[in-house]
């Protein structure tokens, strides 16, 4: 599930993988088209609603995957 | 809350487009973003070219031209109606309402409604249910509802947020009596605790215009707008429509008893295509029977998007044949609303450029 989750997010930021500890702010990707694309998956395959308020506070990779996964 | 509606159709369906057309792709230079970050979020959401009014076009002016086209092609005879509803965010004047302005530049006769609605994305939904409830009176037979909006001159050109969606345009809709015994069933909700996710701030009575309100500023993601333009919290907007849009829509065929499968097409209102293909996706829609080509190929222009959608999809064919289909609104408001009616036997169903 959660390696799943790890390639879905790499795909979105145009990266081979990412690592749990990773910061979120780093990837040359990070956009607002990014933060939509991650809030569309977290809803339609893990029906859970994300905010770009609540994007703004995670600062890693891990963080994300906890909330998305919780 | 569900309201049904007896012996009433929709008769006849007009779009007015702006024949002034740009391309997103022209516009990336205007925005804080590298043109490969530009070029990606077209991709992903659609967007492709709009219609936009040239300075100083009205609502009032596409309206009017559309009428006089169904007056001069006897589509629809002057006197023949008795309410004019127009839906729209972009009047010409906060007094009076242009549907009176609209009524007095074509010389309609005094045995006449005119309303003006302030309604958006779920607007012709609205308006629809504003002109059923009219028929009900027994007083008037057929109403003319138009929905026409021109909010490109309220998006800064450095939003790119915003600015890639909008387009402008106006239809007309007759929605009349009818001998056939059909039921019309409308559902609708609106939650005005998210009223502010999508607004323009300043220009009305609470913040009237300043130099002060038209300066601009950027904001968080590198957008650059000012406090006169229209401003859209869209990962609020996109987590309102996944939600209740569904919600709303197995209500409907709960309480309908039908399944999904009964629909022959799903003309949505049309923000853009991404928003659309994950809403049909969570709904187990097939794209093509939802279809999202609008912003795409005209630009959103709120108001105006489902009857476009109608007139681009359907066009003449709807004229002869008859389809089951669900209509859907939601934005602005915050509204959403779904009305489930046929659609055939059209007298028209066209898109025109204005002049």
């Amino acid at each position: 599930m959660k390696d799943e989750l790890l390639t879905k997010i790499a795909e979105i930021l145009e990266v081979d993988h990412v690592n749990i500890n990773d910061n979120l702010k780093d990837f040359e990707e990070w956009d607002s088209l990014t933060a939509l694309s991650i809030i569309a998956l977290a809803d339609s395959e893990y029906n859970k609603k994300l905010t770009n308020d609540l994007l703004k506070e995670f600062k890693t990779i891990n963080h994300l995957v906890n909330f998305i996964l919780d | 809350m569900h309201l049904k509606f007896k012996n009433k159709r929709i008769s006849g369906i007009l779009s007015i487009l702006p024949s002034k057309e740009v391309n997103f792709i022209d516009e990336i230079t205007n925005y804080n973003f590298s043109e490969k970050q530009s070029v990606k979020l077209g991709k992903i959401m659609g967007y492709g070219s709009r219609r936009i009014v040239h300075n100083g076009t009205t609502v009032s002016d596409l309206c009017t031209f559309g009428l006089n086209y169904l007056f001069d092609n006897n589509l629809l005879n002057k006197d023949s109606f008795q309410a004019l509803i127009l839906c729209t965010q972009s009047p010409d004047h906060f007094i009076p309402a242009t549907s009176n302005i609209i009524a007095g530049n074509l010389m309609l006769n005094e045995d006449i409604i005119c309303l003006d609605i302030n309604q958006g994305c779920a607007g012709f939904e609205v308006g629809l249910m504003q002109a059923f409830m009219m028929l009900d009176t027994g007083a008037i037979n057929r109403v003319v509802l138009l929905n026409a909006d021109i909010l490109s001159t309220k998006v800064s050109v450095k939003d790119r947020n915003s600015r890639p969606l909008i387009g402008d345009g106006a239809s007309i809709t007759i929605i009349e009596n009818s001998i056939v015994d059909e039921t019309i069933d409308l559902f609708i909700k609106m939650d005005g605790s998210g009223a502010l996710s999508l607004q323009i701030p300043a220009g009305g009575f609470k913040m009237p215009s300043s130099a002060e309100t038209a300066s601009l500023k950027e904001d968080a993601a590198g957008n650059v707008r000012s406090l006169d333009h229209l401003v859209m919290k869209g990962d609020q907007v996109f987590n309102f429509v996944q939600t209740k849009v569904p919600e709303l829509f197995n209500e409907m065929l709960v309480k309908l008893n039908i399944s999904k499968s009964f629909f022959d097409y799903f003309f949505f209102h049309q923000p853009n295509r991404f928003m659309l293909e994950k809403l049909a996706d969570k709904l187990e829609i097939s794209y093509e029977k939802m279809p999202n080509n609008i912003c795409e190929k005209y630009g959103n222009g709120s108001n105006n998007t489902v009857p476009l959608a109608i007139c681009d999809n359907l066009g003449g064919k709807v004229k002869n044949e008859n389809f089951e289909v669900c209509l859907g609104g939601f934005g602005v408001g915050l509204t959403w609303s779904l009305v489930k009616c046929k659609l055939g036997n059209l007298n028209f169903c066209e898109i025109i450029n204005y002049k």
